[in-house]
């Protein structure tokens, strides 16, 4: 149901849950969604459209939280204050006020725009041309989709923030089949961009065709030991599963265990981690996170030590620190959570990534990923199941169908001796990861 | 949650509106749809902060020669449908007929369709089943978030509004870490809340027990599974391969149709009308009317299980759509197996040395090769044919038809129902599923490292 901007019902929902000595914080989204989907079957065309409202009420240290579409929005101060007394209290849980030099707006939302149908099927068949050239033939699409969403979302508290903020993001995620005379390998490729212009299709493409033929037509590694060089999109998906160790006061014990409470490194000394809801490049434009507290860039590792942590309103109360803006809304109806924006490997100290591979006598370049890595930070351990191309004195020799790269985390982030300047995100947590091309000699490889 | 009589309230104009949008050679319908979520987070303390989430939304669905347009609004009252109707009307080049709307007043409910005392009765039983489940949470560290999740849904197709009815569930999932090692945990169950409380605190006792043992040896092994783990081997070797929509070449057992796969005397098939189990409804997300379809009859493959864009089969009533943004495809409900004579005790003999599963915490298969793969999360060895000390988690991998040649053609007589299989996410989507199978013997599986 489409709604004008001024129905008024934010303010009255606000209106009601003032009073009885708690804080409210109110927020709103709004969003429509277009999803063109392309399969053995034919087409499948979505266009969604969305309003949801949160409440939070605060009361000395307890919050309860309740959400409801505009039909059922006029109830949920009254949800709220009925589950207030049933939370737990904890230090720092508060809402949010005006920050400095911020000023409340006032501003209603209005719906979004309307999707463009077009511009998703532009883009379809942009990226399966690419996949003909990349592929060489060898390499069909068995579905393709792409989404084109956009949102536009207000917060307002009790303590004087009111603030109104938008963002985009576009997706395409395709199933590719490839066919060799050794048989068929199939596999599922993500690209996103914060904007659908900015989507790297014809990138997408080339690593779709590498992903599904690079399976069938090399052999295995045999090296137990060998330079490893993580292409940036590889490095990205283990560097996004690092994140929750920067996430709050919750999880800090587990970062002081991996760094025997600030004896040794977190990483490498070349490797600083950020934060960045305005990097280029990354898939996530913030503005406001889902507190309303403005966003920034936050630095977490500093060249190899540990240096910042991303928190919400309430870990930033705990900690005695600014809120670094982290706090996340997957959807409207969840209670925001810590997260990340753009999370990367800084790749300020990068060289060209030609200049990492000529510096490896014998290794490997993991060009792309054949499985989801596995992370596990309690135990420290990681493994990644990836295909690419053995390397010899600086060039890249021959095909490796499968190479198995796994051991200690720390120990591998340590290692890194190279960084790229060629900088890559993906979609990861609830943002992005990124991270450029990394260098680690002589590592285990099975 | 008691039935609402709001999604039915505008039952004549509503089937009007749909019968009004669609053209020749076209099919459709609108589909509505209302969840009420209560949220608790939970740690190893108990539970912390409650949450309520009510969502409502409509779908309006067209399919023409096998392209399909959706388009879904928030809301689940009449505006809702006829701006959906509007749009999609729009999207497809049609021009729906709309009557003067007669601009019906949304039932209040002050306090919800459920009353507060309700509410808190959920909450103590949660409490409750926390403190049994964690008597000593030292050295525990959890991080959970439970809930408890109503569903409400109709379906309005040219003809008639069709109820698919209200299922409840309990959901819990999140990680529980213990000195240095971390393990998923999630939970589902669709009896009635006492009971399902009761089963959380089961759950989260043995999933909160310390991990001994070692993973077996990577290679070929025989395996004994449970009652509970047999439906998850089912699950994903039988039923996602008999889902009508596995990719232009079929799966490896839809390319079999009529071919003895498994031993004779073994029958398995799919079943919405199990209310006992969670994958249960009466009519599907479509307004097909549900039905049990045999996937393979005496070990002979013999059905499909479809949706209405199946193509050349039509609907047996197993449409169904994670929400209401989402299209429907065919998916699995509950799969039951049929019952054997052996106990378990023979089948651990037959076995000799090999492995006995007792719970299976996930799984994944690729209908077109034929691979799947299970995440085994207890586990016993088996060393002639006595249960030995227990495993720490391992995956099983197989292929579909060499595994189904290799169950032993005994099985066991008594038939449970699954307490791991809970909801089944395909390409995102997630449904919640059911299953209630026998312990069997399967040899040639081959067992490897778990994966995070």
């Amino acid at each position: 149901m489409t709604h004008g901007a001024g129905d008024g019902l934010f303010e009255r929902v606000l209106d009601g849950a003032s009073g009885d000595g708690a804080g409210a914080e109110l927020y709103e989204r709004r969003g429509t969604l277009l999803e063109l989907i392309e399969d053995e079957t034919g087409s499948t065309l979505l266009e969604s459209h969305e309003r949801g409202l949160a409440l939070r009420l605060f009361k000395a240290g307890r919050s309860a939280f309740a959400a409801a579409g505009p039909e059922r929005a006029d109830s949920l101060p009254a949800e709220a204050r009925r589950r207030l007394p049933r939370a737990r209290a904890r230090r720092g849980v508060r809402p949010g006020g005006l920050g400095p030099g911020e000023v409340a707006e006032h501003r209603p939302l209005a719906d979004p725009p309307p999707p463009d149908a077009e511009l998703a099927r532009t883009l379809l068949t942009s990226f399966r041309q690419a996949l003909t050239a990349s592929g060489r033939g060898a390499v069909a699409v068995r579905e393709v989709s792409v989404s084109l969403g956009e949102r536009a979302e207000r917060l307002a508290t009790t303590s004087g923030r009111d603030a109104t903020w938008g963002s985009r993001l576009a997706t395409l995620v395709a199933t590719v089949v490839g066919r060799s005379s050794a048989g068929r390998y199939s596999a599922r490729v993500v690209g996103a961009a914060s904007r659908p212009e900015e989507l790297p299709v014809a990138r997408l493409a080339h690593h779709a065709a590498d992903r599904v033929l690079l399976p069938l037509q090399g052999r295995p590694f045999e090296l137990t030991r060998a330079d490893i060089l993580l292409d940036a999109l590889v490095a990205s998906h283990l560097i996004g599963r690092l994140a929750p160790l920067f996430f709050g006061d919750d999880e800090e014990p587990l970062l002081s265990a991996r760094t025997r409470d600030g004896r040794d490194a977190f990483a490498s000394p070349l490797v600083s981690l950020v934060d960045d809801a305005t990097a280029p490049g990354g898939l996530v434009r913030g503005v406001r996170d889902g507190e309303g507290t403005p966003q920034g860039r936050t630095c977490l590792v500093e060249r190899g030590l540990p240096f910042g942590r991303l928190t919400d309103l309430a870990a930033s109360g705990r900690l005695s620190r600014p809120p670094s803006g982290s706090a996340v809304r997957i959807t409207w109806s969840a209670p925001p959570r810590i997260g990340v924006t753009n999370f990367f490997v800084d790749p300020l100290p990068g060289v060209s990534p030609l200049d990492l591979l000529g510096g490896v006598s014998r290794g490997l370049y993991a060009a792309v990923l054949l499985d989801r890595p596995e992370v596990d930070l309690s135990a420290d351990t990681f493994r990644l199941v990836v295909a690419g191309y053995a390397v010899e004195k600086g060039r890249a020799t021959e095909r490796i169908s499968e190479a198995t790269v796994s051991g200690r985390l720390s120990d591998f982030l340590r290692g890194i001796a190279g960084i790229g300047d060629d900088l890559k995100f993906g979609l990861g947590g609830t943002g992005s990861a990124g991270s450029p091309t990394l260098l680690v000699p002589r590592w285990k490889t099975g | 949650m008691k039935e609402s009589a709001d999604l039915m309230r505008d039952a004549a104009d509503a089937v009007k509106l749909v019968a009004g949008l669609l053209r020749r050679g076209e099919s459709g319908e609108a589909f509505r749809e209302r969840t009420r979520t209560e949220t608790w987070t939970a740690s190893e303390t108990g539970l912390l902060a409650p949450a309520l989430a009510e969502e409502s939304g409509t779908a309006v669905r067209i399919r023409r020669e096998g392209s399909l347009l959706l388009v879904a609004r928030s809301g689940a009252g009449p505006e809702a449908l006829r701006d959906a109707v509007r749009e999609a009307g729009r999207r497809a080049g049609n021009t729906p007929f709309f009557k003067a709307h007669r601009g019906t007043p949304p039932p209040a409910h002050p306090h919800g369709p459920e009353g507060p005392d309700e509410e808190e009765g959920h909450t103590a039983a949660l409490a409750g089943a926390f403190a049994r489940a964690l008597p000593d949470p030292r050295g525990l560290s959890l991080s959970l978030e439970v809930a408890r999740v109503v569903t409400e849904r109709t379906v309005i197709t040219p003809r008639a509004l069709l109820r698919c009815g209200v299922r409840t569930r309990l959901v819990a999932s999140g990680t529980i870490r213990r000195a240095g090692s971390e393990r998923p945990f999630s939970f589902q169950s669709a009896r009635p809340f006492g009971e399902a409380a009761d089963a959380l605190a089961a759950a989260l006792r043995e999933a909160t027990r310390p991990v001994s043992g070692l993973p077996p040896a990577t290679g070929p092994v025989d395996v004994v599974f449970s009652a509970s783990a047999a439906s998850a081997f089912w699950h994903e070797v039988v039923g996602h391969a008999l889902e009508a929509d596995a990719g232009d070449r079929g799966s490896v057992l839809s390319r079999v149709k009529g071919a003895a796969v498994g031993p004779a005397g073994l029958d398995v098939f799919d079943d919405p009308g199990r209310a006992d189990l969670p994958g249960a409804y009466g009519v599907d997300d479509e307004g097909t009317l549900a039905r049990v379809v045999p996937l393979l009859s005496g070990g002979v493959v013999t059905g499909l299980l479809s949706d209405r864009r199946s193509g050349a089969v039509d609907s047996n009533g197993h449409g169904r759509t994670s929400s209401f943004r989402r299209p429907p495809r065919a998916r699995m409900a509950n799969l039951v197996a049929c019952a054997g004579d052996a106990s378990l005790d023979e089948l651990l003999d037959r076995c000799g040395d090999g492995i006995y599963v007792r719970d299976v915490a996930g799984g994944s298969a690729d209908p077109e090769s034929g691979r799947f793969g299970l995440l085994v999360s207890a586990a016993d060895g088996v060393r002639r044919g006595r249960r030995g000390s227990p495993l720490a988690p391992f995956a099983l991998t197989g292929e579909i038809l060499a595994a189904l040649a290799s169950v032993e053609s005994v099985w066991g007589r008594e038939v449970l129902s699954a307490t791991g299989l809970s909801v089944c996410i395909k390409e995102g989507d997630a449904v919640p599923v059911g299953g209630s199978a026998p312990a069997l013997l399967v040899r040639g599986l081959v067992a490897r490292a778990a994966r995070r």
